[in-house]
This record gives C-alpha cells, structure tokens and sequence, in this order.
C-alpha cells in the first residue's frame, strides 16, 4: 500500500535526522582519537620539559613530529582519503606555523608564555568550531583555555607538571568522553 | 507511481539503512555504533539487521579484538540502490502534481 504523504514526509524527516546523528557521531569518533594522540603529546611535551628545561626545543621538535606523523597514521588507518589526510597535515603545520610565527613577533618571551600560545591557540579553535558545529567542541575548548590560564595565573611555580596534566590530561578525558557518545 | 520498498518501509530498519547510507561504500559501522545512532535495543536492532541481510540489502561480520566479540555492519551495493529508490518513491509522493490528487 502506498504511505500517505504525512507518512512519506515523516520517512524524510526520520532521514535527515539519522543523517545528522550519525555525522556527528562520526565527527566526534574521528576527533577523538586525534584529542587522545595530541593529549599524549603534550602530556609527553610538558612532562619532559619539566625534567630537561635547557632541551625544551629539541623535545617539542620531537614531541610535535611523533604526533604528526602518528596523527597522520591514524587518519590514514580510519580510511580517510588521501586528500584528507593531506588537509588534516596542513591544519596542524598552519597551527605550528602560527605558533612559531608568534614565537618570533613577540621574542624575547619566556618559556611560559610561548608554552601558553599552542594551547589557548587551540582552546580558541575548539569554541569556534563548537559554536559553529557541535556543543562538545565548545565544552572542550573552554576547560582547555580556563585550566591553562589557571596554570600561568597563579601556578607559576608547578607550571610544567600542571600544563601536563591541565593541556594533556583534559585532551585526553575530552578524547574519551567524546567516545562515551 | 512506485510503491516504497516494504522491507525499508519499518521505522528501525530505515534508522539503520539511513545511518549506514551515510558511510562511504565498504565502510563497516560496529553494532554498538549503529545500536547508539538508532537508539535501539540490541534484541530490537539484531532482529531488524537479520532481516535486513535476508534481503540482501546489510552483510554482517563478527570477529574478534583479542577477546572481545565485535559485530560490524555494511550496507551492500543492492541495499544502497534499494535505499536511493526508497528516498525517489519518498520524493515521488510528496511531489506537487501527486499532493493535488
């Protein structure tokens, strides 16, 4: 029997509402790993950099390559295009270019403050995008830029470990919660 | 005009035809996922997705991560042409010279 036009207009709706719910599962799916891996990275970055603070550029030259190329990996092994993977390689050098940028407008600026530039850089990017696309992205982005400020505030003296914990740590959980959806 | 597809034609099972016409041709969603996009029971789900892969229109896969059981679901070539006449005989009924009758 033929469904009636409420019945067909309802079929649509029902469409493009599971259109939208699985787009933003998808979204959430593949940023989470990404928030994991660049959390690892800068739990790893700051870590180190509380232990060897005379190697702070040799360890995040590493730190940041190792995510690159892992970041890489893992969106290649999600099955993204190549052409994706090459945006998404573009995206991150375009954010360690402006940083770097930063770094050279503003110098001499202490290891504090340049340490403070990646992470409210990427704060600000996630309210953006959670303002334009999904809420979560907006929750992240403000934790980030709140528990970083925290550290340079009024934290001054534990600011390494706390930056690991504060950048990496929140990364990390935000991966994870995006997963929970 | 065309009729719907009736096997489509089922609230659940066009969840999951939708959700899975989202994925790019080959790509496998896991049970869990689908399960959380078309918020249904896992009895309910599994029970639509059987009829779904009698039709011809999901393939199924079950293997494991180490231990752990994990189902993976693919909407298949004939299943995307069925959904793609499905959404046409939608658009069909809902067209301007179909309301007026």
């Amino acid at each position: 029997m033929l469904p009636t036009a409420e019945e067909a207009a309802k079929a649509l709706r029902d469409i493009d509402v599971i259109k939208h719910r699985a787009a933003g599962f998808q979204d959430y799916r593949a940023e989470s790993s990404q928030l994991i891996l660049w959390g690892l990275v800068y739990l790893a970055g700051f870590s180190l950099t509380a232990c060897f603070r005379e190697h702070l550029l040799l360890v995040w030259t590493l730190v940041t390559s190792a995510g690159l190329g892992l970041g890489a990996l893992l969106a290649y092994r999600s099955g993204l295009s190549v052409s994706i993977i090459w945006r998404y390689l573009a995206i991150v050098i375009t954010i360690l270019v402006f940083i770097a940028v930063l770094h050279v407008i503003f110098w001499p600026i202490t290891a504090e403050q340049g340490a403070m530039l990646g992470p409210l850089f990427v704060a600000t990017l996630y309210i953006l995008r959670g303002i334009q696309l999904r809420p979560r992205y907006t929750a992240i982005g403000c934790t980030l830029g709140f528990l970083c400020l925290v550290g340079y505030l009024f934290l001054l003296p534990v600011f390494w470990p706390w930056m690991a914990m504060a950048c990496g740590g929140t990364l990390i959980l935000s991966g994870l919660w995006l997963r929970s959806r | 005009m065309q009729t719907p597809d009736e096997i489509i034609h089922q609230p659940v099972r066009l969840k999951i035809m939708a959700a899975l016409n989202t994925l790019g041709s080959g790509q496998w969603l896991e049970f869990v996922a689908l399960r959380s996009i078309v918020q249904a029971t896992d009895g309910n789900l599994g029970a639509h997705l059987t009829t779904l892969e009698s039709a011809g229109y999901v393939a199924v896969k079950k293997d494991f991560i180490g231990k752990k059981p994990r189902t993976r679901v693919c909407l298949s070539r004939a299943g995307r042409e069925a959904f793609g006449r499905y959404v046409t005989a939608l658009q069909a009924i809902l067209a301007p010279g179909n309301l007026d009758d």
